[in-house]
C-alpha cells in the first residue's frame, strides 16, 4: 500500500466520509425495547439524512441513551426496524413459517406478546459476525470514554483499524497520528489514558472511532463525565466534525452546542418522540408543553 | 504496597522456620532421657550444596512437571471460564461439571484415580517420551502432569472468571462498537486487562503447584520428594535429609516469589500514575524515593 495522503482537516486524514447511495443513513422505525417489564423505547422513530447532525434532548430515563444504544445493537429491540444505510441492524428478517415458531425461546420476534400481531416476517438476531461488520460502519463515543486502559493513546486508535479492517500497521500508525493532531494531541501519542484528564480522553475517544471511517457517529452524553472547563474542547472537535460533514447523532444536554450545530433536535421523554424539529424552532418556539417544560429547566 | 508486604510476610515465614528449626535442634541434642541421636548435619550440607545428580534430576523434573502443568492448567483455566460465561449452554454445563469434579475430590484420588484407574482397565495406555537426558519409561510423568494440568485448570478457571468480571463493561461495549468480534476482543481487551486482577492469585497458584507435586510420589515420579523419601527411608536419617528437602523447595518458592513481584509489576503498566512499579531497590527499603522528596516538599511548604 502506498504512504497514506494526510490532508489537514478531520475527515480528511481518514480518506472522507463514504458515501453509498443511501441518502438517509439512519432510519429506525417504530422501535420498541423493554428492560423487563419497563417499556423504554415506544414505537420510536427517527431518521436521519446524510451528513445531518442530530441531537437528541430530553430528561434523564427518557431513553436517550437506550436509543443510539440500538442503533450499534449494544441493545436488542423486541420489535421494529433500525436501518443504517440501508442494512437492517443486528437482525435478518426470515418468514414466519405459518404458526410454526423456531423453538428457540429467546428471540426478538416482531410484536411478540405484546399485542402487535406477527407479521408476515419476523426478526432474528444476526450472527455476531455481522453484527460486528454493521458496527465498523457505525463509530460510537462514551460518556465514561472506555479508552483501553492497557493500551497508549495511539495504540487504543490503531488497534481497530489493524485488528478488524486489516489495515497496515505504518498505515494505521499514519493514520492515527494524523488523528490524534487533528484532536490536539499529537504529543500524548505514548501516553497511558489514565494519564490524560478526561477531556483529553474524550478527545482520543473521538480519534479511536473515526479511525474506522464510520460512516455515522453516535455519541453518547460525551461531555456529562467531563470537569466544565473541559466540555469546551471535545465540544469544539465535534463541532468541526458536524461541518465537515460527517453524519451524528448525539445525547446531550449541551444546549448551545445542539443550537450552533443541531440541524435538528428530537425531544424524547418516557420512551416517546415528542417532538422534533431545527434548533431555532424547538428552543424560542417548542410546540409542545412538555418540551417546553423541560427546556425551562436548563435553560 | 502490596509487593512489599508479601515480600515481608515471606520474610517473617522464613524467619519463623529457621526459629522452628533452631529450636528443635536444641531441644533434640539436649541431654532429654537418655534420647542421643547423633546429628548428621553434613548429609543436609551435602544434599543442599553439593547435591547428586539424583537430586539435582529430581529438582529438575519438579521444576518441569509444575511449569508445565500451570502452564496447561492457565490454558485450560481460560477455556473453562470461557465456556463457563457462554451463551451457549451445553458448554456451560461441561465446563460446571469439570470445574464441580476436580475442585470437589482430593488431588491425591485424582492422581491415583486417573492414572492407574484407566491404565489397569486398559482404557488408556500413557504414553512414554524422553526430555534431554530424561527418559521418561512408565508414563506415569506424563499421566501425572496432565493430572496436575487438569486439576489446576478448575481452580484457575475460577479465578479467570473473577478477572474478566472484575473489566470494566464498558471495555468490552467499546471493543465492539469499534466492529470487534468475540475473540478479539477477548484477547485484546478483555484477558489483558483481566490479567491484573488474575496475576496474583496465578502467583500463589503456581506456588501451591512446585508443593504439590510432590504428590506424584504415589505415581512413582522421582521428582524432589519423592528422591528425599527414598533416601530418608533407605537410610533413617529423616531430619536431615528433610531439613535438605525443605531448605530446595523453599528455594523455588522464594525464588518463584521474586519472579511473581517482577511480572506483577510489568503487568501493572498503564494503571498508575507513576511509570513502572518500585524497583528492587525502592522494594527492599519499603519506600519509594520520590514519594519522601514529594512529602518532604510538602512539609516544607512555601
Amino acid at each position: 500500500m502506498s504512504a497514506p495522503k494526510i490532508s489537514s482537516d478531520l475527515l480528511g486524514a481518514i480518506g472522507g466520509v463514504p458515501r453509498p447511495d443511501v441518502d438517509v443513513v439512519v432510519d429506525a422505525r417504530d422501535v420498541n425495547k423493554w428492560f423487563g417489564r419497563l417499556h423504554v423505547l415506544k414505537d420510536v422513530s427517527v431518521q436521519v439524512k446524510r451528513q445531518e447532525t442530530v441531537v437528541i434532548i430530553g430528561p434523564s430515563g427518557s431513553g436517550k441513551t437506550t436509543f443510539i444504544r440500538c442503533i450499534n445493537h449494544l441493545e436488542k429491540i423486541q420489535s421494529g426496524r433500525i436501518f443504517v444505510n440501508g442494512h437492517l441492524i443486528g437482525y435478518r428478517e426470515v418468514a414466519a413459517a405459518g404458526r410454526m415458531r423456531r423453538p428457540i425461546a429467546k428471540l426478538p420476534i416482531v410484536g411478540r406478546g405484546f399485542g402487535k400481531p406477527a407479521g408476515a416476517t419476523k426478526l432474528v438476531e444476526d450472527k455476531e459476525k455481522n453484527i460486528a461488520l454493521q458496527r465498523q460502519e457505525i463509530g460510537m463515543v462514551f460518556q465514561r470514554f472506555n479508552l483501553f486502559p492497557h493500551m497508549t493513546a495511539l495504540e487504543n486508535i490503531i488497534e481497530a483499524p489493524i485488528g478488524v479492517r486489516g489495515m497496515d500497521h505504518d498505515e494505521a500508525v499514519a493514520v492515527g497520528r494524523a488523528l490524534l493532531e487533528r484532536v490536539g494531541l499529537a504529543a500524548k501519542e505514548k501516553v497511558y489514558p489514565n494519564q490524560l484528564s478526561g477531556g483529553q480522553q474524550q478527545r482520543i475517544a473521538i480519534a479511536r472511532a473515526l479511525a474506522m471511517k464510520p460512516a455515522l457517529m453516535l455519541f453518547d452524553e460525551p461531555t456529562s463525565a467531563l470537569d466544565p472547563e473541559m466540555i469546551g474542547e471535545v465540544l469544539e472537535v465535534m463541532k468541526e466534525l458536524a461541518r465537515e460533514g460527517m453524519t451524528m447523532i448525539v445525547v446531550s444536554h449541551e444546549m448551545g452546542f445542539a443550537r450552533e450545530v443541531a440541524n435538528r433536535v428530537v425531544m424524547m421523554d418516557d420512551g416517546v418522540v415528542v417532538e422534533e424539529g431545527v434548533p431555532d424552532q424547538m428552543f424560542s418556539a417548542p410546540k409542545q408543553d412538555r418540551t417546553k417544560a423541560f427546556l425551562s429547566k436548563i435553560l | 504496597m502490596a509487593d512489599s508486604r508479601s515480600f515481608g510476610t515471606r520474610r517473617a515465614w522464613l524467619a519463623g522456620f529457621l526459629l522452628l528449626l533452631a529450636l528443635s535442634v536444641v531441644a533434640c541434642s539436649g541431654q532429654n532421657k537418655g534420647a542421643t541421636y547423633h546429628f548428621q548435619w553434613d548429609i543436609t550440607f551435602r544434599s543442599v550444596f553439593q547435591p547428586n545428580g539424583t537430586i539435582i534430576n529430581g529438582l529438575w523434573l519438579t521444576i518441569g512437571i509444575s511449569v508445565v502443568a500451570q502452564i496447561l492448567g492457565v490454558v485450560l483455566g481460560i477455556l473453562a471460564a470461557l465456556a463457563r460465561m457462554s451463551r451457549i449452554w451445553p458448554l456451560r454445563i461441561i465446563s460446571n461439571l469439570y470445574i464441580w469434579f476436580f475442585r470437589g475430590t482430593p488431588l491425591i484420588v485424582q492422581l491415583t484415580f486417573l492414572y492407574c484407574g484407566p491404565l489397569i482397565a486398559h482404557i488408556i495406555v500413557w504414553p512414554t517420551f524422553s526430555v534431554g537426558p530424561f527418559n521418561f519409561t512408565d508414563g506415569a510423568v506424563f499421566a501425572g502432569t496432565l493430572i496436575l494440568g487438569v486439576n489446576e485448570g478448575a481452580y484457575m478457571a475460577e479465578i479467570v472468571r473473577a478477572g474478566i468480571l472484575a473489566v470494566d463493561p464498558g471495555q468490552t461495549e467499546a471493543a465492539k462498537s469499534l466492529g470487534m468480534r468475540y475473540g478479539q476482543t477477548m484477547s485484546r481487551i478483555v484477558l489483558p486487562q483481566a490479567a491484573r486482577v488474575i496475576i496474583p492469585p496465578l502467583g500463589n497458584e503456581y506456588n501451591n503447584m512446585i508443593k504439590n507435586t510432590s504428590l506424584l510420589y504415589v505415581l512413582s515420579v522421582y521428582e524432589l520428594y519423592t528422591t528425599f523419601e527414598i533416601y530418608a527411608n533407605t537410610t533413617l536419617i529423616y531430619f536431615e535429609y528433610f531439613v535438605a528437602c525443605c531448605v530446595w523447595y523453599l528455594l523455588l518458592t522464594t525464588i518463584w516469589g521474586f519472579v511473581q513481584g517482577k511480572i506483577e509489576r510489568n503487568f501493572a503498566k498503564g494503571t498508575t500514575t507513576t511509570s513502572g512499579g518500585p524497583s528492587w531497590r525502592e522494594r527492599l527499603l519499603g519506600s519509594r524515593r520520590r514519594d519522601r522528596a514529594e512529602e518532604i516538599t510538602v512539609l516544607g511548604g512555601h
